[in-house]
């Protein structure tokens, strides 16, 4: 069965909390390794480069660091109409996920009807470093948790 | 004193903006331009393997890892004395070419162009690839994503994996040329010499035919004039991969000339007690400040500086361009060099980037039809355990300007001390006063800024195409702008933004 469905983790490895999104994918990817319908990527770009790696898929998920206010750790579902409020998912070299999406389907490649956002909030990500601050690593098993469940349903229009 | 500050991006801890200075008076007294801060670099680095560094730093930038994975594995040749065989150097050039093709193309139509194919008074949501789209059809932007997807797939064919290479080490490349691939590659390099020619035509209809536009670029609003660097090739043409940096002054003379492992001796940088940024300049000229001229050891490294530094283009459709761009810009050859009498205009930029894009896809033609570049003789392995004491220094033409990575390692070739100046910080001054020259024209006494100005003032430091933090692979997309007027308890006189 062709995947249909796409986790990216998108983040820097090497700057502390903004590693974050790279890894819950990956422990998510993990958890679903039978799943043949969902493919699962670590992503280090947004805008432009995170639209084309979305083509091809029903259903998507960006799992980022997230700036939204909150303490360490919180975890914000959004969509891309509410990219301004990532501090990662954008790119001031291009284009944000938002507009990125539009200019994509404008240009007629095939994106995903569904683009959901998972966010974590970092404590720090200005601070080059491979290990996560305390607050945001406790928040790991929580995000992946969601991840599965949100992932526990096939993409629509799959008709299995 | 006032102080308006505009937020190009919205950062953590507020980093990022350009800080316009007023006197009493409403004069723009002094304008700052500042980027966010990453910490501890060297500390991460200091300890490590050297040979970890190509894929390490190139996870610095998510605008450029192809620079940085170039620079590092340069500087693993030095610092470990092995020189990779001929094909190593031109597969490693020829995944840069591609690299080229598809940044300058990105930023031409997604950042710079919008600026004049939609036009500098259209509403911010307007000047992007989709005002583009709206304005121009679809079928350019139909193209701008086909040239970033065939040559995306080069990359990774050539780097061994998609965006951030790592093929490149000491003394040469893992990766060889299989001759299908190479087919592949030929096409795609085709296809980019027809695209660069088609986005250098749409430049001269929609630009260059509108009086509007050509006064605005050379305009003095725009204008102001620095020392120009850039990397040359033995015929002293534009080379992004390798070469000799060259430095001319503001009317052409050759200033400096060196091996990039000499930068120390050419290169020293400036700290300010009013920014945590560094500002290198001319050490042999020195600091005079956020001043123009030849007493200022202030200097640009863009692709406009990289056609003032060079006698020509290497390739011939790339020559064709750089002398209509010169005459066009009314400026004459000196006598008994290749060069012209640099231009000066910022805005210029824009239209020097896309005769590098015409280049970088010749210059990738070139190396795909190589007969080497085939050659499976990718490597050659260091003597011994011999690490250069000086440390070993790489440099590449980074988009945003000359990229320097300096590693020193022990005699196991664990890294002791690491050093990098990057595209963009070579234009922190230079960046910072193209702002205030722009800001000076628009903002006066009894003439506050408005919003219809901010745009304004945001293609002064757009042409340089800022990398923010070269360092987070990410930024919030379409920069939101907040000005602020302040007075000298720090209190809001004035609030306008966008976001």
């Amino acid at each position: 069965m062709a995947a249909r469905t796409i986790l990216v983790g998108v983040g820097n490895p090497v700057l502390t909390d903004d590693s974050v999104g790279m890894l819950v994918a990956r422990k998510a990817g993990e958890a679903l390794s039978g799943r043949t319908d969902i493919d699962v990527r670590e992503l280090c770009l947004g805008g432009m480069e995170l639209m084309e790696a979305l083509v091809g898929y029903d259903r998507a998920i960006i799992v980022d660091a997230m700036t939204g206010g909150g303490p360490p750790g919180t975890i914000y579902h959004s969509n891309p109409e509410r990219m301004f409020e990532s501090r990662n998912s954008g790119c001031a070299h291009n284009a944000t996920l938002g507009d990125a999406l539009e200019i994509g389907r404008a240009v007629g490649l095939k994106l995903p009807e569904s683009v959901e956002i998972v966010g974590i909030e970092p404590a720090d990500v200005t601070t080059f470093g491979e290990t996560l601050t305390p607050l945001v690593g406790r928040a790991v098993p929580h995000v992946v948790r969601e991840l599965v469940s949100m992932l526990s349903t096939v993409a629509p229009g799959e008709g299995r | 004193m006032k102080r308006i500050t505009i937020d190009p991006i919205t950062r953590l801890e507020g980093h990022g903006r350009i800080e316009i200075f007023l006197d009493d008076a409403g004069s723009v007294e002094n304008v700052y331009f500042q980027v966010p801060e990453l910490r501890g670099f060297e500390q991460f680095c200091v300890g490590r393997q050297a040979e970890e560094m190509p894929v390490i730093t190139n996870r610095i930038c998510g605008v450029c890892p192809e620079a940085h994975h170039m620079a590092s594995a340069k500087a693993l040749d030095v610092l470990f004395g092995v020189e990779p065989p001929p094909a190593a150097k031109k597969v490693r050039e020829l995944l840069y070419s591609a690299f080229y093709v598809t940044d300058h193309t990105t930023h031409f139509y997604a950042l710079g162009g919008p600026d004049f194919i939609v036009g500098p008074d259209a509403p911010p949501s307007e000047r992007n690839l989709l005002g583009v789209i709206h304005k121009v059809g679809v079928d350019i932007g139909k193209q701008v994503i086909a040239c970033r997807r065939r040559n995306h797939e080069v990359i990774k064919l050539l780097g061994g994996r998609p965006i951030h290479p790592v093929a490149g080490l000491p003394g040469g490349w893992s990766r060889p040329v299989a001759e299908s691939e190479r087919r592949l590659i030929e096409k795609t390099a085709r296809e980019n010499v027809e695209f660069a020619l088609f986005t250098l035509k749409a430049f001269d209809d929609i630009v260059l035919k509108n009086s509007s536009y050509l006064d605005l670029i050379v305009s003095d609003v725009y204008l102001h004039k620095t020392y120009s660097m850039g990397t040359v090739d033995a015929q002293n043409r534009v080379n992004f991969y390798d070469g000799k940096i060259r430095v001319v002054d503001q009317g052409g003379n050759e200033f400096a000339k060196y091996d990039a492992r000499d930068y120390a001796d050419h290169i020293a940088e400036r700290v300010e007690p009013w920014s945590y940024l560094k500002f290198p300049y001319l050490k042999n000229i020195g600091w005079k400040g956020l001043v123009d001229g030849a007493d200022s050891g202030v200097y640009t490294a863009t692709p406009l500086s990289r056609l003032n530094v060079s006698d020509g283009m290497a390739t011939p459709l790339a020559q064709e361009a750089f002398d209509r761009f010169y005459r066009t810009m009314g400026s004459e050859k000196i006598a008994g060099t290749g060069r012209y009498f640099p231009v000066h205009h910022r805005l210029a930029t824009h239209w020097a980037r896309l005769i590098e894009l015409l280049y970088a896809a010749e210059r990738m033609l070139e190396l795909a039809t190589d007969p080497e570049i085939t050659s499976t003789d990718l490597r050659n392995i260091p003597s011994g355990p011999v690490v250069a004491p000086m440390g070993g220094v790489g440099s590449v033409e980074a988009p945003r300007g000359t990229l320097t990575h300096h590693y020193f390692a022990d005699e196991r070739g664990v890294l002791t001390k690491v050093n990098l100046v990057v595209g963009t910080t070579n234009n922190h001054a230079a960046i910072s006063m193209s702002i205030k020259h722009a800001a000076q024209k628009l903002i006066g006494p009894g003439r506050p800024l408005k919003e219809s100005d901010l745009n304004m003032v945001e293609m002064a430091f757009r042409v340089y195409d800022p990398c923010m933090s070269c360092a987070t692979h990410t930024l919030p997309g379409r920069m939101p702008l907040v000005v602020r007027v302040r007075d000298r308890a720090g209190n809001t006189l004035q609030a306008v933004g966008r976001s």
